[in-house]
């Protein structure tokens, strides 16, 4: 994506392959695979591994700054530089592109990633987020922990993450997005000649994924763990049963979606203020959706003094209060500035675009859906996605209430 | 004397235009690099124990409401108007200075259907928000002051929560002992609850009558108007009301040690040193390269050595405070790793002292910095941090100049910056019971 005038030059790249892939079919060899929890996120960062040292050095040398994150569905590489961008490309291809995983490395792998994970463990936010998934899902694997559990890491080989890597790390399974003041055509050039010259311009035999099916009902209505907080901490989510929902559909039920939360529970309405008034949220409760093909679900939440009140009222008004015409259109001009300002942050907007690629929506189809979205559209995408049977409740509580 | 094309032309793509006159400063940064319009107010006043809480209710009381939009609703329904406007008001701090911040990013009209005029727009709302707030027969209403002083204890109550933050603060209020520095920005629960409507509001009006009030602007805009509308809604600051002056923290311990205990599931250990070297200082570029190399990047030598050789910790990292002239060393480790992680973060700071620092470890933390220098450009937000920065502190370079400055630093330098850095408090967070045979190493 050219953006003249911009210093940065931001790329990532990124494999269809998250922490949801734990079971499937390696299309080398055909045969059925099942993998420890956490292992996506373990190949993040041992990608970073070559028989020659640390790829960051390679970065550092040309004043590149380098990152990686793993999430449920997606793995991401990327840099950020000033110059050198074509030198960087290099690395960042043959970082993703040229495992190496030894026993030695692997193990050495276990005692940072175990610290990273309990970092985890000690954060309130995360905590009651991942509480949360647990509650809605009964067997989708998005209800486990994207960087898996102390003890599934320690089962982790080179063998295995090799299986994992020759599945999900093959070019028909990934996407290289580049932004900056650049010349597509040339970045074009650039990649096609290196992904030739490694042999990579075949495309593999489909990849398949293995997902439990998923029961509509959520696994708990109510979880709660105690924590060193100062206040209780709550996430209220609704499940919102999917079935191969991607492309326009997808685009369409997520803008849809926003625009409702934005008018039931958005700072402009009168329920936020009364909540806030009554002392039951902080400034920075708010609700958002998150879609993807196997699994979609609404959050909110943030620290409150009383969990139970604050449910019970949710659960009473989101289900009553009037959604007026002028609020949605005041809403839709409000989710335009959103997407405007998107485009002065390459971190931001390549992280958008990667998430709607793989889901089968372009980033530019984002302002027609947005226009299109009407007040009978939001009115009924409540009445089906506000369901009591669908809601669950994840509770933080301190030590000693 | 007027405040615009004062100041001696610069070429730097990172210069304001502006200039500040009894004690108001207007400076802008006119470009049609970004799709937004940035807009950023600050009042500045020195932070003290008695003031502390009660100024940093003033923000929150001016987000409840203003004369024409009265209560937080209608408020957010003209941002919503204004295509999604984001509006903060917020209480920061900078050294012991507390700042008093009001800040209005939205999208530029040229790429909104129809094309409106945001800026005329936002500029009005800023300072009609700033100026005029809603208050009921002469103070803030009552019930808005009491929920702030709620939501305000809840967020003291609330650092605990956030274990790294907690661990650095509590670092810093001990290498402060009762100094303005270390204490919270939003002050001590304790004085929050003593605050009354009309003492609020008789702080609000002394704020923002004499404290010296920044304007910045970012984003395709004309300096000129801003200009015009700041002046003509602010009265002049009394005389005499200039920048604070900023002074040197020296240290008062020399490795002390504190433990605390808490249900955790990993041990947080916060090292603060004294440096010597503040922004504006000759010495500054030397020490950012001092603590680049220590700690500022993934080839600097706690990472490669606490977590890559070592395997203790996901992270660990050295930063500089440029206003204060102190580094902080923070990694999250093992509990019973106390004594070993210590013993190499020692090491690495001793191998600075002693010039143990390689040909790469200068290039590629000059190059990191270079970098992240350059694209200091291509956000609004650093751009206006940039510039505050230096006008609170009265110097500090810009990238154009600091780059060279910190591509002459040399092994030397750092060595000769390394023995100004002095270890004032280690401060360990672990787990219960975990705590008492915690012993600092002999140095």
């Amino acid at each position: 994506m050219p953006r003249p005038g911009q210093r940065r030059t931001y790329a990532t790249f990124a494999t269809y392959y998250g922490s949801i892939d734990s079971h499937f079919r390696v299309p080398t060899t055909g045969a059925d695979l099942e993998v420890p929890d956490g292992i996506a996120h373990f190949l993040e960062h041992k990608m970073f591994a070559k028989p020659e040292g640390d790829v960051m050095d390679q970065f550092a040398a040309l004043g590149a700054s380098t990152n990686a994150y793993t999430e449920y569905l997606t793995t991401s590489y990327l840099f950020s530089t000033t110059d050198r961008v074509a030198e960087c490309l290099t690395i960042l291809m043959d970082l993703v592109q040229r495992p190496h995983f030894t026993e030695e490395n692997v193990q050495k792998e276990q005692g940072i990633i175990e610290q990273e994970l309990r970092m985890y463990l000690d954060m309130p936010g995360d905590r009651v987020h991942s509480n949360l998934m647990r509650a809605l899902y009964q067997k989708h694997p998005v209800r486990l922990d994207i960087g898996g559990s102390v003890a599934s890491i320690r089962t982790i080989t080179p063998d295995v993450l090799y299986r994992c890597y020759e599945t999900f790390y093959h070019p028909s399974n990934m996407l290289l997005f580049v932004v900056g003041d650049l010349d597509p055509q040339q970045v074009i050039d650039q990649i096609a000649e290196a992904q030739w010259d490694k042999g990579l311009t075949e495309s593999q035999a489909e990849i398949v994924r293995y997902l439990p099916d998923e029961p509509d009902p959520v696994a708990e209505a109510w979880v709660e763990q105690v924590m060193p907080v100062s206040l209780p901490l709550v996430s209220i989510g609704y499940k919102d049963p999917v079935s191969r929902l991607e492309g326009q559909d997808l685009l369409t039920r997520e803008v849809v979606s926003d625009v409702m939360w934005g008018v039931l529970l958005g700072k402009a309405s009168p329920l936020w203020s009364r909540l806030y008034e009554e002392g039951l949220i902080n400034d920075r409760f708010g609700a958002h959706y998150t879609a993807a093909t196997t699994y979609a679900y609404s959050s909110m939440g943030g620290e409150t003094p009383h969990p139970e009140r604050l449910a019970e009222v949710l659960a009473e008004e989101l289900a009553r209060v009037a959604i007026t015409a002028e609020d949605v259109e005041r809403q839709k001009k409000s989710q335009w500035g959103g997407f405007a300002t998107l485009f002065n942050s390459p971190g931001d907007l390549a992280y958008q675009y990667n998430a709607w690629h793989f889901r089968g929506v372009d980033l530019f189809q984002f302002s027609d859906a947005l226009a299109s979205v009407s007040h009978k559209d939001v009115e009924a995408r409540r009445d089906e996605h506000l369901q009591p049977v669908h809601r669950a409740i994840s509770v933080i509580r301190p030590e000693s209430s | 004397m007027r405040g615009l094309g004062q100041d001696k032309p610069n070429h730097d793509p990172n210069a304001f235009v502006g200039a500040t006159e009894q004690g108001i400063g207007v400076y802008t940064h006119a470009t049609d690099r970004f799709k937004t319009i940035s807009l950023h107010a600050v009042w500045i006043t020195p932070l003290a124990e008695d003031t502390a809480s009660v100024t940093a209710l003033v923000p929150s009381l001016l987000r409840r409401g203003a004369r024409r939009w009265p209560d937080w609703r209608s408020m957010e329904m003209r941002l919503e108007e204004l295509y999604g406007a984001a509006f903060r008001a917020a209480v920061e701090k900078v050294g012991d200075q507390q700042l008093v911040s009001c800040h209005l990013e939205m999208p530029d009209g040229r790429f909104l259907p129809g094309h409106p005029d945001t800026l005329a727009a936002g500029i009005e709302f800023l300072n009609h928000v700033m100026s005029e707030p809603h208050l009921v027969e002469g103070t803030f209403p009552p019930e808005a002051v009491a929920q702030e002083q709620e939501t305000m204890t809840r967020r003291i109550q609330g650092i605990i929560n956030d274990k790294a933050q907690y661990a650095t603060l509590r670092l810093m209020q001990v290498m402060a002992e009762g100094r303005p520095f270390g204490l919270s920005r939003y002050g001590r629960v304790e004085d929050v609850a003593t605050v009354t409507p009309l003492a609020v509001t008789e702080r609000y009006w002394e704020v923002s009558r004499q404290a010296p009030l920044l304007f910045f602007g970012v984003g395709a805009l004309d300096g000129e108007a801003l200009e015009r509308a700041v002046r003509a809604t602010w009265q002049p600051r009394p005389a005499g009301v200039g920048m604070p002056p900023m002074a040197p923290v020296p240290g008062l311990h020399q490795r002390n040690l504190v433990v605390d205990e808490q249900e955790v599931n990993q041990g947080k250990l916060n090292l603060g040193y004294t440096t010597g070297a503040r922004l504006p200082d000759a010495d500054y570029p030397a020490l950012m390269m001092y603590a680049g190399i220590l700690g500022g990047f993934s080839h600097s030598k706690l990472f490669v050595n606490v977590r890559e050789k070592a395997s203790l910790a996901y992270y660990a990292y050295a930063r500089v405070d440029g206003v204060l002239g102190l580094m902080h060393i923070g990694a999250g480790i093992e509990f019973k790793d106390f004594s070993e992680a210590m013993r190499i973060t020692e090491q690495q700071v001793a191998d600075m002292a002693a010039g143990r620092i390689t040909e790469q470890e200068m290039d590629f933390t000059r190059r990191g910095y270079v970098t992240s220098l350059k694209t200091t450009e291509d956000s609004p937000g650093s751009l206006i941090g940039l510039q505050m920065q230096r006008l609170l502190m009265g110097g500090g370079l810009l990238p154009a100049d600091l780059i060279p400055a910190l591509e002459r630093v040399t092994v030397e330098d750092i060595r000769r910056v390394a023995e100004g850095v002095s270890l004032d408090t280690v401060y360990f967070l672990t787990a219960k019971g975990e705590g008492h045979d915690v012993r600092l190493p002999v140095s």
